[in-house]
Formats: structure tokens, C-alpha cells, sequence
């Protein structure tokens, strides 16, 4: 059997959203992934954790596909997306938010989470010509699942403000909202942490934990240990390319490899 | 009104139709889809030949001017010939140039397609009578209307106004529907629009084509007024001339986008026509460009998002209590867009 | 005619990787994409053209346009490029920059000296057979100038600290300030250089066309870019062999067809480059970097 054919074929495949299976990128002779294969769990948080250079952001741009894989598959509710143009995975229900945020800064939060659900009336050359009364319910209901999203996290005072005048960590948030505007299948966080300011990390771990326990299935990239306790399980551990370990916080810490490679 | 008067001042709205509508059609690529599109003019140019050449009627074996195809269609046909021919044009460019690219070796490459475009159309004599142009293309409906001189050039500035009217209507259509939404969104992040399941690549070649049949509409409305174009009079200044208006004006806003058109190529250009002739012949041509030049670097130094700047879009979210309504702070907003 | 066509292109060559080089270390070293190069290349010649009607020795002016290219490069760089870098102009904006000092040198250039052309004045000399290509004896003077040039280019890349460092800084600007490169030096240093060899090379060309006005640098700068932009942004020994490429290509295209397609061909390449391997031959950078200043 074929690796891509091992697929749904056991309950735990089946209960994994997302199957990487033999991913592999190298440039030139530089293999910064080496064939790695791991699931995502349907409705957990899986945390991607690994020293620098270990690979864990190209892992998740080949997924994302922002990147071309070198080899290997990505399949995605059984569908293998590895090499698709990263638009058509997002069509498929795959969101993510970036390193460096992603938001779109010359216009209002308002906007950047209108924006953000694929497929309006209004998206299209024809739909535009048409003219807003093609458009406009369609709108009107985006807008108001708009203020929902707005009030659940708190932004309601940011509403109309230009995304690039919030700070680092509103600007995160806002990535994360905007993600769940497209009312995705999983939620790929690419150091989520990164540069936002203590008190809102954890208002961003708060809303996390949530949309966990809503059901949303999450693969997140992080550095902070700390946080990646509180919120993750499964843990996978990436050094120089490879898988090093999988399992719970509590197996990881103990694993022998994984102290060697975050010593070295 | 004196005749000489009526002359100029209708001369000078027509142009400012035609500059305001070029503008619009730049700002669309530029301004709300960050496409830096340096070749813009020869679309205007393709407009205007294409014009021009189903104006003039098929070329005579002895007739001082050589060109291909050539008919005699009746207005608005040429017009809209004009603005397909834009189109296409900026079809074929944009399938070369539309790629990812830094954005200095983007704006590059449009140059160097303006260039090639210009060597072609001097070169090839019978493509478009070369380096000479066409000229002596009849104006639209003159005959129809039996007007005078005068009377024509104003029913001539009416035209162009309601061209300007569609256009401005085609244009809201776009950019007020989501689609507009989109484009913005490309020019922010083109990473994230793609990660939120836009066609990156295609909703680009939609903006720079529709970009290409306003700039051929605006070359075709200009040259059936001036009865001549060639192609010296349309190289790749004038492209910056009508950046230096956006920058002006202000990008990704309509309004912006005709108020430089106002003031850079017609107050600017125009103005300087009315100072005394000094100096030797060609003196006051090149302080013109000189000052173009340095009027770009005074605004883009203090004033880079222009007069009138892109204005916040104010959505009224129901059920939520809302303030930032005030005024809102300057943002940079294309610094962080541009550290990919 | 074949062979002749190359004598020319040689001497187009040699005078085109003056410019090149100059162009790649600048580029390479400060991320600016320059469009006034060729314009100072024009002012340089109009230095030269002043010197020679004042009763110097024309190779005279070619050091002189030299000394003013280069002089002109960094006052231009300290007192414009830098402080809109410094203002946060991203790499669009300073594309605009240097095209609105394109167009001011210019139109500056034309006002005083009018749009008619000028005669570079200088004497072609004796003619000289080469392996069946026949130079004129002040064409190989340019030849060997270029040579020399260009040797004592690499000496100090290779062997000076300032050379090290400007190569280091091409390479990585971020790496380099961090291992306390004096970046402002290096850059001033690079302006520098880059604008010796475009003010020779400015010179140069009006000797070998013979005649000039106000826009020959600037039509020059496509086909220098090309070579640029062929051999590697940054790669001087890549901008030689560029300009070798392209200063061949365009005469060998203007004498078997029309010579307007010499232009049309340098126009080509650069967008080829450009469109399929960016980085060019001798790629070492080949990401988007910070602009340097």
C-alpha cells in the first residue's frame, strides 16, 4: 500500500482533519524538511515546537502553500493538497494566520473581516456590474456575523479604526478573526505569540481555548513553551528537518532527544 | 468670451477630462491594486491609434500616411474600439509582467514595455505611419452637427463629459462592490488575500485590464479632438506625469485621482503656458519637466498620500456600541506591506 | 561584416561594463534601484565637454567627468536618496526618487545646453587593424582605460578593506552592520566608486559616439541595466561579463537588422532576466533585501 493509500483507513486517520504524510523541502542541497509525516487531530490544538532552523515554518507553509513541496502529500479531509496554489486550499477550508501579520493594513478592522469570506456576489467583475442590489444582502448578513465576531473579542472599540494603526498584538487578534470569518475546517497559527504584549497573549490564549472547545481544529507554530503547555496536545517536536518526538507535554519534556536537540 | 478664449478654455477641458479619466483608470491599477504599472501610456496610445485608424477609413496606396486595418465607422464606435484595444493590450502585458516580482524590478519591467512599445510602433512605418503619426482624422459627428468652429469644441467638451460620467459610474460599480475590497487586499498583503482563497494573480490582470480599457477610452476620446497623435508626443514621462498627479491628488480614492489630474497636467502644464516666452526654444519644456521633477519630490517628502488622501471606510456595525469614529491617525500603512 | 560588427561590439562592451559595474556595486551594495544613472553619465560628459571647449586635453575631461560623476553620486545619495530612506520610503517610492532626479538632471542639462547635439571633439586618431577588425586608435585607448579601470576595481574589491566590506554588505546589509561593518562609510564609499565609473563611463560613450545630447545616458542606462541585471545584481565580474553579452548582442542585432532593434534587443534580455532568473548568472542574492542607507 502506498503511503497515500494508507489514508482512511484506521480510526485514528480517520480522526485526523489533517494527514502529512513524507513532506520533504530542500534548496539546492539544503534539506530544510526531511520527510516528515504527522495527523492533526480533529478539535485539538497541535503544537509545532522546535529550536531554530528545525523547519516547523516551512512544514506549515508547504501545508499552507505558500510554499511547493519538494515531495510527499498533504491531505487535507482525505483530499491531497500538497502543491496546490495556496487560494485554492484556503477554498478547501484550511486558514492561517502568518509570522508577520497578515492584516490588511490600509483598511478598517470592519473591512479586513468583511473581506474575508470567500465566494461574495459582489466579488466577482459580473457581481460588481450588477450592481449593490445583487449584493447587498449578502452583505448586510456578512456585516452582522461581522459585529458578532467584533463583540466576541472585544474590538468593538477598534471597529472602524485602520487595521495598521493597532498594535502588534490587536493586529494578531485580528488575523485570528479574520480566519474565522471564512468559517474554516483548521486554523494553522504561525508563532501567534510572537512580539504581542503579555496581557493580550493571554486574552489571545483566552480565545483560543474557546474556539478549541467550539470545535475548531488548530496546528500551531510557537517558541514560548509556556504557552504551548497550556494550550496544546499533541506536541511535535522538529529538529533540523526531522520529527524528533509526538506525544504529550509531560512525554516530550522527558524525551531524551528532544533536551539533546534544544541543548545543542 | 473672446474666440481665442473659447478656443483655449474648451481645449484645456477637454484635456482634463481626458487626464482625469487616465488618472482614474491608473489609480484603479496603482492606487487601489498596487500595481506599479510604469507602461500605462501606451495603452492610451493603442486607444487613440486604434481610433484613429477606424476614423481615418482604410489607407490609400499614395496617401501620406500608412497604417494597418483602417475604416470609417461612425461614433461612438471608435471610442469603444479604443478602449478594446486597451484592453488587449494590457492583456498581453499583463500575462508578462504580472507575476511576483520586488516591486522596483515590476515597475522595471513596465518601463521596458513601454519602450519596446514606442521603438515598435516609431520604427514600423506601416504599422502606424512610424514616427510621424497620423493626423487630419476627422472629427466625430462634425459634419452631422454643421456646427461652427467654436460651437463644436464646446458640444466636444460636453462628450467627453459624459464619457467622463460613464466612466466615473463604471468605476463606483467596481470599487464600491466587494470586488473593490478585493483589489485593496492585493495591495496589502497579497500573501494574506491568497490565505483568505483570493485568485491573487487573477484578480490583478481584472484591475490592469479594466485599467487598460479606461487609458484606451481616455487616448481614444483625446485623439479624436486633436486629430493627430505620433508617437513622440507619448513616451514614458508622461506615465510619470500622471503618477506625479496621483501622488498629488491622492491614490485609491476617485476624487484624489481627479483632483491631481486637475492640478499636475492641466494647472501645472497648462499654466506654465501662460508665462512669457524667455529663452531660447525648448527652454520652458524642459523647467516644465524640471519642475514636474521637483514638485514630485516636494510631495512625496511632506505630503506622500497627497491631498486627498484614502479615506477611512466607516461601516456602521449594528448592535455595537462604537467609538473611533474621530479623527483618525496617519499610518504608513505600505511599509509594513512592502518588508515581504 | 560580421567581424566588424564585433570590433563595435567590443568597444560598446568595454564601455557598457564601465557603466555596469558601476551600476552592480551601487545596486548591490545600497538595494536603490538608480534610474539617474545614466543622467549622471550624461552631466559627467557635459563636464567633460565643458573642460575640452576651456582648452583642456580631452582625456583630461575624462577624468574630470570622473571626479564629478563620483562626487555627484554621493552628494546625491547624502543629501536625497538617504533622508527619504531614512523617512521610510519604501523600495516604490525611491523608484519614483530617482526618476524625478532623472527627469530634473535632464531637463536641467537641456536647458543650458539646449536640445540640439553636441560633438564630443575628439579626434578618432589613427586607425588600427586587430585581428581583421579595424578600431581607430582612440577607440582602443577607451578599450584599454576600461581595462585598466576595471583591474584596479577588482584589486580593491579583493584586497582593500573597503572592497571586503562593500562586498560584505552586498551580500548581507544586515549580517554586516551586525559585525559592525561601518555601514555609512561602505555606502558612501560605494556611491562613490559606482559614481567614478559612471562618470568615465559617461565620458566614454560621447567619445565613442562622437556626438551627444542630453538624453544619451539615459537611452544608454536600459542596455547597462540589462548587462546589470544578466550578470547578477551585485556580481561586478558578472556585470563584465553582462556587458560583454549585451554590448555584443545589440551591435551584432544592429548591423543584420534594423539599427533600431539594437535597442529592442538590450530591451529583451533585461526583461527575459528579469522575468525568469532575477538574480541573474551569478546569483548569491537572489531574496528581496532592506534598502541600505
Amino acid at each position: 500500500m502506498t503511503s497515500v493509500q494508507r489514508q482512511l483507513t484506521t480510526p485514528a486517520a480517520q480522526a485526523a482533519l489533517l494527514r502529512v504524510d513524507d513532506l520533504a523541502k530542500s534548496y539546492g542541497g539544503v534539506h530544510a524538511v526531511a520527510g516528515v509525516s504527522f495527523d492533526v487531530p480533529r478539535g485539538r490544538i497541535t503544537g509545532l515546537i522546535g529550536p531554530n532552523g528545525a523547519g516547523k515554518s516551512t512544514a506549515l507553509g508547504m501545508i499552507a502553500g505558500a510554499i511547493k513541496p519538494s515531495q510527499g502529500s498533504v491531505l487535507l479531509n482525505g483530499t491531497n493538497v500538497a502543491g496546490w496554489p495556496s487560494h485554492k486550499i484556503a477554498r478547501r477550508g484550511l486558514a492561517r494566520t502568518f509570522q508577520q501579520s497578515s492584516d490588511f493594513a490600509g483598511m478598517t478592522v470592519t473591512e479586513n473581516l468583511l473581506t474575508a469570506r470567500y465566494g461574495q456576489r459582489g466579488d466577482t467583475l459580473r457581481g460588481a456590474l450588477l450592481g449593490r442590489r445583487y449584493w447587498r444582502a449578502e452583505q448586510e448578513s456578512l456585516t452582522a456575523r461581522a459585529a458578532d465576531v467584533i463583540a466576541r473579542f472585544d474590538m468593538a472599540r477598534m471597529a472602524n479604526e485602520l487595521a495598521g494603526s493597532l498594535s502588534g498584538g490587536q493586529r494578531r487578534l485580528l488575523e485570528i478573526m479574520r480566519a474565522l470569518m471564512t468559517e474554516p475546517e483548521i486554523l494553522l497559527l504561525d508563532e501567534p505569540m510572537a512580539g504581542v504584549n503579555p496581557a493580550l497573549g493571554e486574552r489571545i490564549e483566552d480565545y483560543l481555548l474557546q474556539l478549541k472547545q467550539d470545535g475548531l481544529t488548530m496546528l500551531m507554530v510557537e517558541h514560548e513553551m509556556a504557552v504551548v503547555e497550556r494550550l496544546c496536545d499533541p506536541v511535535i517536536v522538529m529538529a533540523q528537518g526531522e520529527i524528533l518526538a509526538e506525544g504529550t507535554m509531560e512525554q516530550i519534556r522527558s524525551d531524551q532527544r528532544v533536551l539533546d536537540a534544544y541543548l545543542n | 468670451m473672446s474666440l481665442a478664449w473659447s478656443f483655449y478654455l474648451s481645449t484645456v477641458l477637454v484635456y482634463l477630462g481626458v487626464d482625469v479619466m487616465a488618472c482614474w483608470g491608473l489609480n484603479l491599477q496603482y492606487g487601489y491594486t498596487g500595481i506599479l504599472n510604469f507602461s500605462f501610456i501606451i495603452y492610451q496610445s493603442a486607444g487613440a491609434y486604434t481610433a484613429a485608424v477606424l476614423t481615418l477609413g482604410p489607407a490609400t496606396a499614395g496617401s501620406f500616411q500608412q497604417y494597418i486595418g483602417g475604416a470609417n465607422l461612425p461614433f461612438p464606435l471608435p471610442v469603444i474600439a479604443g478602449g478594446i484595444a486597451g484592453g488587449l493590450l494590457s492583456a498581453v502585458a499583463g500575462v508578462i509582467a504580472l507575476r511576483r516580482l520586488r516591486s522596483d524590478y515590476q515597475a522595471m519591467v513596465f518601463l521596458v514595455i513601454s519602450l519596446i512599445a514606442t521603438a515598435v510602433v516609431t520604427s514600423d512605418v506601416g504599422l502606424f505611419n512610424g514616427p510621424a503619426g497620423l493626423s487630419i482624422i476627422p472629427q466625430p459627428l462634425s459634419t452631422a452637427l454643421n456646427l461652427s468652429l467654436v460651437g463644436y469644441r464646446w458640444f466636444y467638451v460636453g462628450l467627453t463629459a459624459v464619457i467622463c460620467l460613464i466612466v466615473y459610474a463604471f468605476l463606483r460599480l467596481i470599487t464600491s462592490a466587494p470586488l473593490g475590497r478585493s483589489f485593496r487586499a492585493v495591495r496589502d498583503h497579497e500573501q494574506g488575500a491568497a490565505a483568505l482563497g483570493k485568485n491573487v494573480t487573477g484578480l490583478r490582470m481584472t484591475s490592469f485590464v479594466i485599467g487598460g480599457v479606461i487609458a484606451g477610452i481616455s487616448g481614444a476620446v483625446l485623439v479624436e479632438f486633436i486629430s493627430a497623435w505620433s508617437p513622440g508626443g507619448w513616451l514614458y514621462q508622461e506615465t510619470f506625469v500622471l503618477f506625479t498627479a496621483l501622488i498629488v491628488g491622492g491614490t485609491a480614492n476617485n476624487a484624489g485621482a481627479a483632483l491631481g489630474a486637475l492640478l499636475v497636467p492641466v494647472a501645472f502644464l497648462e499654466g506654465s503656458r501662460f508665462l512669457p516666452q524667455f529663452g531660447p526654444p525648448g527652454l520652458i519644456d524642459a523647467l516644465q519637466w524640471v519642475a514636474v521633477g521637483l514638485l514630485t519630490l516636494i510631495f512625496v517628502w511632506f505630503w506622500p498620500r497627497g491631498v486627498l488622501p484614502e479615506r477611512r471606510r466607516i461601516i456602521k456595525l449594528p448592535g455595537l456600541q462604537q467609538a473611533g469614529t474621530g479623527r483618525p491617525r496617519p499610518v504608513d500603512y505600505e511599509k509594513t506591506a512592502e518588508t515581504r | 561584416m560580421f567581424v566588424h560588427a564585433i570590433g563595435f561590439g567590443i568597444v560598446t562592451a568595454a564601455v557598457m561594463a564601465l557603466a555596469a559595474v558601476g551600476f552592480t556595486v551601487q545596486f548591490g551594495v545600497t538595494n536603490i534601484l538608480n534610474l539617474a544613472y545614466g543622467d549622471v553619465m550624461t552631466a559627467s560628459a557635459f563636464v567633460a565637454y565643458v573642460s575640452h571647449s576651456a582648452g583642456l586635453n580631452p582625456w583630461w575631461g575624462m577624468v574630470l567627468g570622473g571626479l564629478f560623476g563620483a562626487v555627484f553620486s554621493v552628494l546625491l545619495n547624502r543629501f536625497l536618496y538617504t533622508p527619504f530612506i531614512r523617512r521610510g520610503a519604501r523600495l516604490f517610492t525611491m523608484i519614483i526618487v530617482t526618476i524625478a532626479v532623472s527627469l530634473i538632471l535632464q531637463n536641467c542639462l537641456q536647458a543650458i545646453w539646449g536640445p540640439d547635439f553636441v560633438s564630443a571633439n575628439i579626434s578618432a586618431g589613427a586607425s588600427v587593424h586587430v585581428l581583421g577588425m579595424i578600431f581607430t586608435a582612440s577607440q582602443l585607448i577607451l578599450v584599454a582605460i576600461a581595462a585598466v579601470a576595471l583591474a584596479a576595481l577588482h584589486g580593491l574589491l579583493r584586497y582593500t578593506r573597503l572592497g571586503k566590506a562593500m562586498r560584505a554588505t552586498a551580500s548581507d546589509p544586515e549580517l554586516a552592520r551586525n559585525c559592525g561593518v561601518p555601514t555609512r562609510r561602505v555606502i558612501d564609499g560605494a556611491w562613490l566608486l559606482s559614481g567614478l565609473l559612471c562618470g568615465l563611463a559617461g565620458v566614454a560613450l560621447v567619445t565613442e559616439l562622437g556626438s551627444f545630447d542630453f538624453t544619451t545616458g539615459s537611452a544608454f542606462l536600459i542596455p547597462v541595466i540589462a548587462a546589470a541585471v544578466l550578470g547578477g545584481v551585485g556580481q561586478p565580474y558578472g556585470a563584465m561579463l553582462g556587458a560583454l553579452v549585451v554590448g555584443l548582442a545589440t551591435e551584432l542585432a544592429g548591423t543584420y537588422f534594423d539599427p533600431v532593434y539594437k535597442d529592442v534587443v538590450a530591451f529583451g534580455v533585461l526583461i527575459v532576466v528579469l522575468l525568469i532568473r532575477p538574480q541573474g548568472i551569478f546569483a548569491e542574492v537572489a531574496s528581496q533585501k532592506e534598502v541600505a542607507a
